[in-house]
């Protein structure tokens, strides 16, 4: 990919946050496609250890003496020794998408051996809509060569704004303790080409490892909790951002994709440790996800701050019970939207995805051809839409004027 | 699985226990290509239209086949509810089975190539699918946890990874994809060449548009909602007797706790419909849609329903409760489902559907 010509689209829209507590040599794979993008890197663990970036990226690096200064008092809401810290990056953050990758995430390759552009494929998912309310069995009906099947009822074509694009991953899957313990050898071989909505009222376990979503309509809700160092769980960090995302996603008619984009990872992580980490919260899940199932927010939570904020609460009264740590996370939840608030006073009013971005995208295609997709794919709708109306309208006006021109234009119509 | 033809293979699975039902009008033809994945099984043949026809079989196959005067034969006046000249009549196939799963696909369906060449055995991948759980109630992101090379994702909770029985399998299409009349009107040349190599479960409480083209399910546990409606001859709509099946199919299984998988396996689609008579078929469905899917993303079914019979009939009340007002075809529709349950509990007395694998 060095020396080809490079474009990188949205640049000034989107931050890519990588967690980190070593190095960030992976970046060297990733250069083709993240150079020219502002990353944002926050650094877990021993603030006094240097981490070395590669050269030529643009970033801003933070660490935990970064994290107090700049939050105060509300540091504490940020995880400490644990990749949960990442969301310390969404906060700070200005841009209108966020990019998020591990540190041993790499670039993988596409059935064709070609190379994929994660970040691309994100923001194409991002930058078209979703369709969560009915589930079409050609998946995104907005890739290229795809549509809405048969049946699908037409008022739901236009489809809603998609807030987060959860990717997946080649080689080691993102598997728990006991996965790992009882299969240490399986391997993620399978490509699955497509992209698809999470069908409104349905959970998922968000995976953290290669994510993007949209910071302004979404990101108060991207928060991680409390793991890590002093906390009695760990490795439910993405998975408790993503089910109060989609919950508050579900409530605000917005959408999330999974599927593409593919990376590879390449680390197993330890699952002697992992099952440490994860002990408590293999338990706890079987209270939180009939909690999340049930949660009902209120008419008036018209943002998601307020959405977070009601769920904040919801969580201190049914799963308070359930161990005091909910508690401090309740609390902690309340803490995150204010320094969101504090770092980012103008927002929480709803804004949309498109059409700029997606005009801006299609514009400056990497691949050969431009995706057909948003603005192209709400023409198509309209020409849809015309035609059926014109071939329904036009034998009545015939009749009309068979009964009325007292002609016979029917035969001569019918036979054409 | 491997050909039956090849010496100490292992038998077809479930022989003995699927009937493969085909709604045909011409001819079966397509049959030589499938041969080496279906002659082992047997058929159910529905003839369509005109019955003095003969619809030639290739040889060797072991079938049935009942045209419109065995219809009316075996039913008597309840034949009123089976659709005539339109390819709902399929359902009379599931009804007149005796075995557990069926797999119904249409005369213009043929086998397909995976991405590495080989044929795709279609029906040997409908039975993995309807062999193993689904996962209804959380969504896996690395779709069937049951295929071989995957599983369930850190975050899944364990008590869910039992999984429920599954009721149907949905397979896709490769080549001409099954779009409505504006759609096939506005890309007449869209082709579908994606492979995705996936089998998911379709979440409790969302509904999809169930193609009857490339289908299979566990007669044992849903059939009696598979009643393909009233389409055709006499009717004012055609081309929604596969989505109108699904959507009660599918509130039925999320009530009854049972699952619905789409996505592999694919078969070939040879033939696009012409749009111009689909859109004359589809015309009114497409406004009515507007208001039957609200209808069914609404529909409540009381516990005491326990069987997919119960559930059908009660079905069959709000439909004629709230689908009447937008036209008298849905009154109808909701007697004519009452009668494929009354004839199906007659021709398969020996027990309700409990919705148990």
């Amino acid at each position: 990919m060095s020396g080809s010509a490079f474009t990188p689209i949205l640049k000034d829209e989107v931050d890519i946050v990588i967690p980190t507590i070593r190095n960030l040599d992976f970046l060297e794979m990733w250069r083709p496609f993240f150079e020219g993008y502002h990353l944002i890197i926050v650094q877990d663990g021993d603030p006094s250890k240097a981490i070395k970036v590669p050269q030529g990226f643009d970033y801003e690096l933070y660490n935990r003496n970064d994290i107090n200064r700049i939050l105060g008092p509300r540091a504490h809401c940020i995880s400490f020794k644990d990749s949960a810290c990442r969301c310390f990056g969404f906060l700070l953050s200005k841009k209108k998408y966020i990019f998020t990758i591990d540190d041993d995430c790499f670039v993988a390759k596409d059935p064709s051996g070609k190379e994929i552009d994660a970040l691309e494929q994100h923001l194409k998912n991002l930058l078209t809509p979703s369709t969560p309310f009915f589930f079409n069995t050609l998946y995104d009906p907005y890739r290229e060569g795809t549509d809405f099947v048969r049946g699908y009822p037409f008022s739901l074509r236009e489809g809603v704004p998609t807030v987060v694009s959860h990717g997946l991953w080649l080689n080691v899957p993102d598997y728990d303790a006991p996965t790992q313990l009882v299969k240490p050898l399986e391997r993620n071989n399978r490509y699955v080409d497509a992209v698809m909505t999470i069908p409104k009222g349905t959970l998922f376990p968000m995976c953290g490892m290669n994510l993007a979503f949209n910071r302004e309509l979404i990101g108060p809700a991207m928060y991680f909790g409390l793991m890590g160092d002093g906390q009695p769980v760990g490795r439910y960090d993405d998975m408790w951002a993503g089910w109060c995302m989609k919950v508050i996603s579900d409530h605000l008619g917005l959408g999330v994709k999974t599927g593409l984009p593919y990376i590879w990872h390449s680390k197993a992580s330890n699952p002697f440790v992992n099952l440490k980490k994860e002990y408590k919260g293999i338990y706890w899940q079987e209270e939180l996800i009939p909690f999340f199932q049930s949660v009902s927010l209120p008419k008036e939570c018209t943002t998601t701050q307020k959405c977070y904020i009601e769920l904040s609460k919801l969580v201190k009264a049914k799963l308070g019970q359930v161990d005091d740590y909910f508690n401090k996370l309740a609390d902690a939840m309340v803490t995150w939207i204010e320094a969101w608030d504090e770092l980012h006073p103008s927002s929480g009013a709803k804004s949309e995805a498109l059409p700029n971005d997606l005009e801006v995208f299609l514009r400056c295609p990497r691949e050969e051809s431009a995706p057909r997709n948003g603005i192209h794919h709400v023409a198509f709708n309209w020409i849809r839409f015309s035609s059926w109306c014109l071939l329904s309208v036009a034998p009545l006006t015939i009749f009309f004027l068979h009964i009325h021109l007292d002609r016979d234009w029917l035969p001569l119509i019918v036979s054409m | 699985m491997a050909d039956t033809s090849s010496h100490g293979s292992p038998p077809p699975p479930l022989k003995d226990e699927l009937d493969i039902v085909i709604p045909t009008i011409r001819n079966l033809d397509f049959l030589e290509m499938w041969r080496p994945f279906f002659q082992p099984y047997h058929l159910i043949i529905v003839q369509d239209g005109d019955p003095t026809k003969t619809i030639k079989v290739p040889p060797g196959f072991d079938y049935d086949l009942y045209n419109r005067n065995d219809i009316n034969k075996l039913l008597g006046p309840r034949a009123s509810c089976i659709s005539f000249k339109d390819s709902a009549c399929r359902c009379f196939g599931y009804m007149v089975s005796k075995k557990k799963y069926i797999y119904t696909i249409d005369d213009d369906c043929f086998v397909a190539n995976d991405p590495s060449g080989l044929p795709i055995n279609a029906l040997e991948q409908h039975i993995k699918n309807l062999l193993c759980p689904s996962t209804p109630y959380f969504f896996n992101t690395l779709y069937d946890p049951f295929r071989e090379g995957a599983d369930y994702v850190r975050g899944y909770p364990f008590s869910l990874r039992e999984g429920v029985p599954t009721a149907v399998s949905h397979g896709l299409w490769l080549n001409i994809p099954d779009y409505d009349a504006p759609t096939q009107l506005v890309k007449p040349l869209e082709r579908n060449t994606r492979y995705v190599d996936a089998v998911l479960t379709i979440p409790k409480g969302t509904l999809f548009p169930m193609c009857g083209m490339n289908l299979a399910f566990d007669r044992d546990l849903i059939g009696p909602a598979m009643y393909f409606g009233l389409m055709g001859e006499g009717q004012p709509i055609g081309r929604y007797d596969d989505m109108w099946a699904g959507w009660c199919c599918k509130v039925i299984t999320d009530h009854l706790g049972l699952g619905i998988k789409t996505g592999l396996p694919y078969i070939y689609h040879s033939k696009a419909s012409n749009p111009f008579v689909n859109l004359r078929k589809e015309y009114k469905g497409i406004f009515w849609q507007e208001d039957i899917i609200p209808f069914f993303q609404n529909v409540v079914l009381p516990k005491e329903c326990t069987t997919v019979q119960k559930c059908y009939i009660e079905l069959s009340k709000q439909v004629k409760e709230k689908l009447s007002k937008v036209d008298p075809y849905f009154d109808k529709l909701a007697d004519a489902m009452v009668t494929w349950i009354e004839a199906w509990d007659e021709l398969n007395p020996s027990g309700a559907s409990k919705g148990k694998a």
